[in-house]
């Protein structure tokens, strides 16, 4: 009866119940997810935050990483952000202003066609300067539309030769002092 | 006038053309009228139905932008893939393809059978025909593949070949047990041997044909490569086979092809196995006697329809909730379970309506 052809028939029949079984089991799993009853009825992906699904951006989570804003005047040029970007997204051009704490940005430019929105230029921002807002449409029309510029830009040559002078009389009173 | 024309003309009446016109003439009427307000809106409503079926039983939302919770959705998918511009040169097997895709479609349309009116080819072997159309939509389906100069159209090509092989043995024997139980092959009278209520409807009235019918529907998924069988097209070693290079028109026309197969396979099984358009006794009395045949046509396709919904509703549902099974399995399942199957009820059948004549 080991080999028995009856005995691989049976086997093949209770195979082929099984597999529709299952199936049979799986789809029955599912219905609750159809008539949505009880914890399965909620819809675990998000809508889109605009005026279709009624949401704000204010709705979005505490820490989203939206788009990277640098408040200019508090920034204090010390290139930071741009050592520790992994994707050297920033750019950043300075010199010295006119007193001796705080340099003069030029340019401050990030690329958002490089970044990756990791944070950790916020994270390294030292004077809290650099922070991800809560916009998150970035889309553009052409490449160069996705730079942001938060930079002062550049310095004439007077200015820079009165703030020259003024850093030198400054050092002088530290100096004597 | 054969019977078969009459609803086409009183359909003339309405609009207010003559009716005194070429027999040629009605027929491409009708065919425009059939593939216009049959087949394009049951495509669009179907598409909707089966992503926000899929997206209920994932946990998503679906498509919720077009119009309103979504519903013009495939036809502004349509409208997107109409607006790309195409990055290759046809071939000359690309046209090929289309050809046979082509002829494929529309000379189903002729044989589609949507309601004791509206039957334009009726003849004893009308079931065979959308049979052979189903296969040259899948022999196109392989040549595609075959043209693409690269891997997964190639592995796709040859393994929607393989999968088409498996799946036509089945469905043919399926197909007769059908035709066993109503003596004919002929569209009128396998739904003149079933009935408006459940038990005399074809998949109900014996286990044997119960086999058949699921021996149908299934090898039907397979011959088509529709989910949750569509491991020739979709398997992830081959990413996307042989729709992996179409896109913008040559995509869409491609999808509706898959969709119109899956309506058609769905519709014939209803017809076959599920009842088809019968209607109640009564009711179909009435309105024979009251010659009102727009609205027996009518009535009787919104029945086929429902059914046929309902039953393509059913296979989304079980292919969203199973994994999606490797070629070789499907071929394996196909050779060894469907078609031993497709015997043992065509044998039942066949015992059974002997049984009934005696």
């Amino acid at each position: 009866m080991k080999n028995s052809i009856f005995k691989s028939v049976i086997v093949y029949a209770k195979d082929v119940f099984f597999g529709f079984w299952s199936i049979l089991g799986s789809c029955l799993t599912a219905f609750p997810y159809i008539l949505r009853i009880g914890e399965l009825r909620k819809e675990v992906t998000e809508g889109y935050p605009d005026p279709v699904s009624s949401k704000t951006a204010d709705d979005l989570p505490a820490r989203t990483r939206g788009l990277l804003f640098n408040d200019i005047d508090r920034c204090t040029g010390c290139h930071d952000c741009a050592k520790i970007c992994p994707s050297q997204c920033i750019k950043i051009e300075d010199e010295p202003g006119s007193d001796l704490t705080k340099r003069w940005v030029s340019i401050f430019d990030i690329d958002f066609s490089k970044c990756i929105f990791c944070g950790l230029c916020v994270e390294s921002c030292q004077p809290n300067s650099l922070f991800h807002t809560k916009q998150y449409e970035g889309a553009a029309y052409q490449v160069s539309d996705l730079v942001a510029s938060f930079g002062r830009g550049q310095l004439t040559s007077e200015q820079r030769e009165k703030w020259a002078l003024i850093r030198k009389s400054d050092q002088n009173k530290k100096g004597l002092s | 006038m054969n019977t078969q024309g009459t609803w086409i003309v009183s359909w003339f009446d309405l609009v207010g053309l003559p009716k005194d016109l070429p027999h040629w003439v009605y027929t491409l009427v009708s065919l425009v009228c059939v593939y216009l307000f049959v087949v394009i809106p049951s495509a669009v409503l179907m598409s909707y139905l089966d992503r926000k079926l899929t997206a209920d039983l994932q946990a998503r939302i679906g498509p919720n932008r077009a119009g309103y919770a979504g519903v013009l959705q495939s036809i502004a998918d349509f409208l997107k893939l109409l607006q790309k511009e195409p990055q290759f040169k046809w071939g000359l097997r690309e046209n090929l393809w289309l050809v046979s895709h082509t002829m494929a479609l529309y000379s189903t349309l002729a044989v589609l059978p949507l309601g004791s009116l509206a039957l334009l080819v009726d003849t004893e072997m009308s079931a065979f025909l959308p049979f052979w159309a189903t296969l040259v939509l899948a022999l196109g389906t392989m040549l595609l593949g075959l043209t693409q100069a690269s891997v997964p159209g190639w592995f796709g090509g040859i393994r929607v070949a393989a999968q088409t092989l498996a799946g036509s043995f089945p469905a043919l024997i399926a197909l007769v047990c059908a035709g066993v139980r109503a003596g004919s092959f002929k569209w009128s009278s396998l739904v003149h041997s079933q009935s408006f209520a459940l038990w005399g409807w074809a998949a109900i009235s014996n286990p044997f044909q119960t086999v058949a019918f699921f021996v149908f529907i299934i090898s039907g998924l397979v011959i088509l490569a529709i989910p949750p069988l569509d491991g020739g097209l979709s398997q992830s070693d081959i990413h996307g086979g042989v729709s992996s290079y179409l896109h913008g028109r040559r995509l869409s026309l491609f999808q509706m092809g898959r969709l119109y197969g899956f309506f058609f396979w769905c519709l014939i099984t209803v017809v076959l196995f599920l009842g088809g358009w019968n209607l109640p006794e009564s009711l179909v009395s009435h309105l024979r006697e009251g010659e009102s045949w727009i609205m027996l046509s009518f009535l009787e396709l919104t029945c086929l329809l429902i059914k046929t919904f309902f039953l393509m509703l059913v296979v989304t549902w079980v292919a969203r909730v199973n994994t999606r099974v490797r070629v070789d399995q499907i071929t394996d399942f196909s050779w060894k379970v469907l078609s031993p199957f497709s015997l043992v009820a065509l044998m039942g059948a066949s015992l059974w309506a002997g049984w009934r004549a005696l």
